[in-house]
């Protein structure tokens, strides 16, 4: 029956029958994976997903195989003068300067060959598979929904609620992911906008008395509580911020992630940020005829590059680095031949980038080899199982314990380790160094920010919520020592705003609001 | 409970009402006796009157029979009416065919919903099915049979109409009617044709005395009710679900009823004794006042005040009778009355979820024309749906009925809460702009283009706000409100740019450059529309 996949399409929040139950065989009672004390807690996994199968030869290229690249694929291949080396072997796409840079930084990390034993070559099964992480059984659950089931059982009847008032996932788009789909509902929200949810003006009409009033009334409310994530978002996004001028506004991708950035420096609890970028289906006109660096794959290698790297500028501008780590997937890569009309067709593995600047691996996995005769329909072998880097990511990110991740797969996992113990050990004292106290705050006509600063140049600035600089605060040396700089706000409209204190040692960002 | 009062300055009068005729009344009418009335359907009503199309309304059209279209059928041939065939003989082939056959009832009570026809039709049978709450049968020849003589007596004779439910076969055998015998009376259908099909149960006065009936009454009803059996149940020979009577499983003796009946008494009249005593039943007027109540609060109003009680309720049951329990002459004064169309009932319900989904689609004139199988799924799925937000049709949580129409003190507000509010959003956005409902490779939504295009002016950003309003809310919408929605529109530009746009449309037709951006408008301004509270009042 048809009911079952419509009511998950559409996923629905109150999806009315437990029809999945007798499907899941691998569920567990376990601790709960956002619950964990400690470092995990406030930690963040951002996932991209590239729609369409992601080339990955011409993404990562395996700068040793090229003469037998030009036997396999010729007319899509990148010279070999214009990828981006990495390291000797490693090469990045030409467009991929951006995520290059990371690299240099230590902020990329690139796994190769990545993928899962018989590798189904339909976009649709594929992607199930992928965004379920179950291979035998019905995909019926995503791997992070399947996790959150165990977390919170009663979801979504009995949430939100004061501990847990924020969507647990976020969807940038208009649909949900199904990486967050659970037993009964799917625990992402669809986010297109943060600062346009639902967007549910109230209506003119009160209760004046009437039946009509009354139901209108009666209505508003439902409205107001079936909105309640809606409210939670939007106050997160006017509450947060966003320093990087690295965004394009044309890109969309690098508008979505600046809507995330603004969203987690707001304080939303969301552990999951879900994006998407299409396109990656790259059949015919791979690449320019004329020229192979560019082209749709170039164009698409170009978004996805420049806006993880802004992104990360971002994250590091408002200090939020060490909570935020990314991951990109596709349901599988492309063949190593391509075809004749200047594109390639569904293969099998292909690499998985990581970024964040807790990153235990730079390149994971060894270059795929390229044969020197054409195998008709050839993939790239798989070297690791999608489901051990979830796993690792589970195990390492989120402090969930290897006996737990393991009920979540079918498979008997292995873990990598992927992220180093980033900001766990730092004490106290040394996180206070990092941070600043703004008080009053909320402040009215005046503040002081007090900070510790180490006989350094300090400059003090305040930027608006829209990074539009506002005032300079000061702008010299400061000794060794706790200092206590005042700031007049007078003048100032009342709303956020953003304390920035750059120091030689780094940049502290405090949230300043201002009443009237 | 609103606070209103309703003997204050609104209307309780039954005459017809001659106030102005205009949209606004006229799609009060619409969206009370269907399930979503059409721009044009407005239109046409303001033009003809409205004695014209309350007349109109209140036929019953003749439709089709349900089909085959599940591959699970295996007797009747795809496309073939399935409800005079046999069943396999094997009992789980059997039952495969039986859940085919479900299939197929769901899918066509959905597609006689998903009609623009101007009839009262459908919420008559929605009303009946609410009144005799019997859920499906293990035969589904047995429920079609039911709902066809719901169908026959949606607007006929009450009295005849009880009598034939009486010995309905799925009736029979819902509330064990099927097993009640001279040896082993079964009283619930007696129970149930007293409390909740006829003269109603009121308030406890005594021991086993619930005012209009005793617990006598109920024993006595069931002795006088013995003796059928159903026949042809998942027959592999027999073509027709059938209700026999069995004389030696009948009880012969007189039944004596009790006070509240004048002490009647039931002589044995073998297999039309039930018709007898269902005859004695209406000789009590509170018959009337029960079932005209029903009618009230599901047509009308929720609220019973006595000041309705005294005057609607008191005039309605005197139609009733007087016409000898023909319903027709009742709707027919109630929907032409003062009291109708007063301004306090107006958006005084929230819709159920059958009228929520069906009003958004038949507003929209959408109806899936794919082949047969595709489109049966497609309404399938629109009966899940429903069901996900509390209202399976053919399948009422209980005898009584649904909640929203019975439940004191809050009636229809029980359709909704925060979760089936969140699932109507998520619904109507997905057939408006998320691409609809997907069977088979093909995607159900709403038909935004023939919409718009049947719209009073659809070049006029303005009249265009101003009819989507009219079709799909019951009162004025704030004009606030229809300035975002004219934003939404126009996507916030000058309103001729509106109108450059959609004559460019009409210029290109079957250009898509041209359709979609205009399509995608009023898609947007229509989800936005199915998440206002006005959308879910009617």
């Amino acid at each position: 029956m048809k009911r079952r996949n419509f009511v998950k399409s559409l996923a629905l929040a109150s999806a009315g029958t437990p029809i999945l139950l007798n499907e899941m065989k691998i569920q567990s009672i376990g601790k709960k994976l956002f619950d964990v004390a400690g470092f995990a807690e406030d930690r963040v996994l951002v996932i991209i997903r590239l729609n369409g199968g992601n080339d990955g030869i011409n993404s990562v290229i395996p700068i040793d195989q090229y003469a037998n690249m030009t036997i396999q694929r010729s007319n899509v291949m990148i010279p070999q003068a214009s990828a981006l080396g990495l390291t000797t072997e490693v090469g990045l796409h030409p467009k991929m300067g951006g995520m290059r840079n990371m690299y240099n930084d230590g902020k990329l990390g690139i796994i190769q060959n990545v993928g899962y034993p018989e590798q189904n070559r339909s976009h649709f099964r594929s992607m199930d598979i992928w965004s379920s992480g179950l291979i035998d059984n019905p995909p019926s659950t995503g791997w992070l929904g399947r996790q959150m089931d165990v977390d919170f059982p009663n979801y979504p009847d009995a949430y939100p609620n004061t501990q847990y008032p924020d969507p647990f996932a976020i969807s940038m788009g208009y649909e949900t992911s199904s990486t967050c789909q659970g037993l009964m509902a799917n625990f992402s929200h669809a986010v297109n906008n943060p600062f346009d949810i639902y967007n549910l003006a109230s209506s003119g009409v009160l209760d004046d008395g009437t039946y009509y009033g009354s139901h209108m009334d009666y209505l508003a409310t439902l409205i107001d509580q079936a909105n309640a994530f809606g409210a939670q978002i939007n106050d997160a996004a006017n509450a947060g911020s966003t320093l990087s001028t690295m965004y394009d506004a044309g890109n969309p991708l690098a508008v979505q992630l600046q809507y995330v950035a603004q969203m987690i420096s707001g304080g939303l609890q969301s552990k999951v940020y879900v994006l998407n970028i299409n396109g990656f289906d790259t059949h015919d006109s791979q690449v320019s005829a004329v020229d192979s660096t560019e082209g749709t794959h170039a164009e698409l290698m170009k978004r996805l590059s420049d806006a993880i790297e802004a992104f990360q500028d971002d994250l590091m501008l408002l200090n939020l680095e060490h909570k935020v780590m990314g991951m990109t997937f596709s349901e599988f890569g492309r063949q190593i031949a391509s075809n004749a009309s200047l594109g390639t067709d569904h293969g099998d593995a292909a690499p998985l980038f990581l970024f964040g600047s807790c990153l235990d691996i730079d390149i994971m996995g060894s270059n795929p080899v390229i044969g020197n005769t054409v195998v008709n329909q050839a993939g790239i072998p798989m070297q690791y199982d999608f489901r051990d880097i979830y796993a690792s990511i589970l195990k390492d990110w989120f402090g969930v314990s290897s006996g737990e991740v393991q009920t979540l797969f079918e498979h008997s996992v292995t873990f990598y380790p992927l992220v180093t113990p980033c900001g766990v050990g730092i004490n106290e004292e040394d996180l206070a160094k990092e941070g600043a106290l703004i008080y009053p705050n909320p402040a009215t006509s005046n503040a002081t920010v007090r900070f510790t600063a180490g006989n350094e140049w300090v400059k003090i600035d305040i930027f608006d919520i829209n990074s539009k600089h506002i005032a300079e605060v000061y702008d010299g040396t400061l000794s060794q020592g706790r200092h206590d700089i005042p700031m007049k706000l007078k003048g100032l409209p009342a709303g956020q705003y953003i304390v920035q204190i750059k120091k030689d040692s780094g940049i502290i960002n405090e949230k300043l609001s201002k009443m009237k | 409970m609103p606070d209103q009062n309703p003997g204050n300055g609104v209307s309780l009068s039954m005459t017809p009402y001659t106030g102005p005729w205009t949209k606004v009344e006229a799609g009060h009418l619409l969206r009370r006796t269907m399930f979503g009335p059409t721009n044009q359907q407005m239109l046409d009503a303001v033009t003809n009157g409205m004695a014209a199309t309350v007349t109109a309304l209140l036929q019953i059209p003749a439709i089709a029979v349900p089909v085959a279209f599940h591959p699970d059928e295996t007797i009747a041939a795809f496309g073939s009416s399935w409800v005079d065939s046999v069943y396999p003989t094997d009992p789980v082939a059997a039952q495969t065919v039986e859940t085919a056959r479900l299939m197929s009832l769901g899918g066509w009570a959905m597609d006689r919903i998903n009609s623009e026809q101007l009839t009262i039709a459908e919420k008559m049978c929605l009303f009946w099915q609410n009144h005799f709450a019997a859920n499906a049968s293990l035969d589904s020849r047995a429920t079609y049979d039911y709902h066809m003589l719901i169908r026959t007596h949606a607007l006929g004779n009450f009295r005849q109409f009880v009598k034939d439910m009486t010995i309905n076969p799925n009736m029979l055998l819902f509330l064990n009617g099927a097993t009640n015998t001279l040896y082993s009376p079964n009283e619930n259908y007696a129970r149930e044709l007293l409390e909740l099909f006829t003269i109603g149960k009121g308030p406890q006065i005594g021991p086993g005395d619930y005012t209009n009936y005793k617990e006598e009454d109920v024993a006595a009803a069931a002795k006088i009710m013995t003796g059928f059996l159903v026949d042809g149940l998942r027959s592999d020979t027999v073509t027709d679900v059938t209700a026999v009577f069995t004389p030696i499983l009948h009880d012969t003796s007189t039944k004596t009823l009790s006070s509240h009946f004048g002490g009647a008494t039931v002589p044995d009249n073998g297999a039309n004794e039930y018709a007898d005593f269902i005859d004695i039943i209406f000789q009590q007027d509170e018959v009337a006042n029960f079932i005209c109540r029903k009618l009230y609060r599901y047509f009308v109003n929720y609220d019973l005040t006595a000041n309705v009680e005294s005057t609607v309720i008191a005039e309605m049951a005197n139609t009733l009778i007087a016409s000898n329990y023909e319903v027709l002459p009742v709707l027919q004064e109630l929907l032409s009355s003062e009291h109708f169309y007063d301004i306090s009932v107006r958006g005084a319900l929230i819709k159920g979820p059958l009228d929520m989904l069906y009003s958004m689609l038949n507003g929209t004139e959408s109806a899936p024309a794919f082949d047969l199988a595709t489109d049966y799924e497609m309404q399938l799925n629109m009966y899940w749906l429903a069901d996900t937000m509390g209202q399976a049709y053919a399948s009422p949580p209980s005898v009584a009925g649904w909640p929203a129409y019975y439940q004191e003190p809050s009636f229809s507000k029980l359709w909704v809460n925060a979760t089936h509010i969140k699932t109507r959003f998520d619904v109507s956005s997905w057939m408006s702009i998320y691409g609809g409902i997907p069977v088979n490779g093909n995607n159900w939504e709403l038909d935004a283009l023939t919409f718009l295009d049947n719209l009073s002016d659809p070049s006029v950003a303005a009249t265009v706000i101003d009819d989507i309003c009219d079709v799909f809310t019951p009162k004025d919408v704030d004009a606030v409100q229809k300035l975002i929605l004219k934003a939404i529109l126009t996507n916030s530009l000058p309103d001729f740019e509106w109108t450059l746009q959609y004559n460019d449309y009409l210029a290109n037709l079957g250009n898509t450059a041209f359709s979609d951006p205009v399509k995608l408008r009023v898609q947007l301004v229509l989800a936005r529309l199915f998440q206002m509270p006005e959308f879910h009042t009617i």
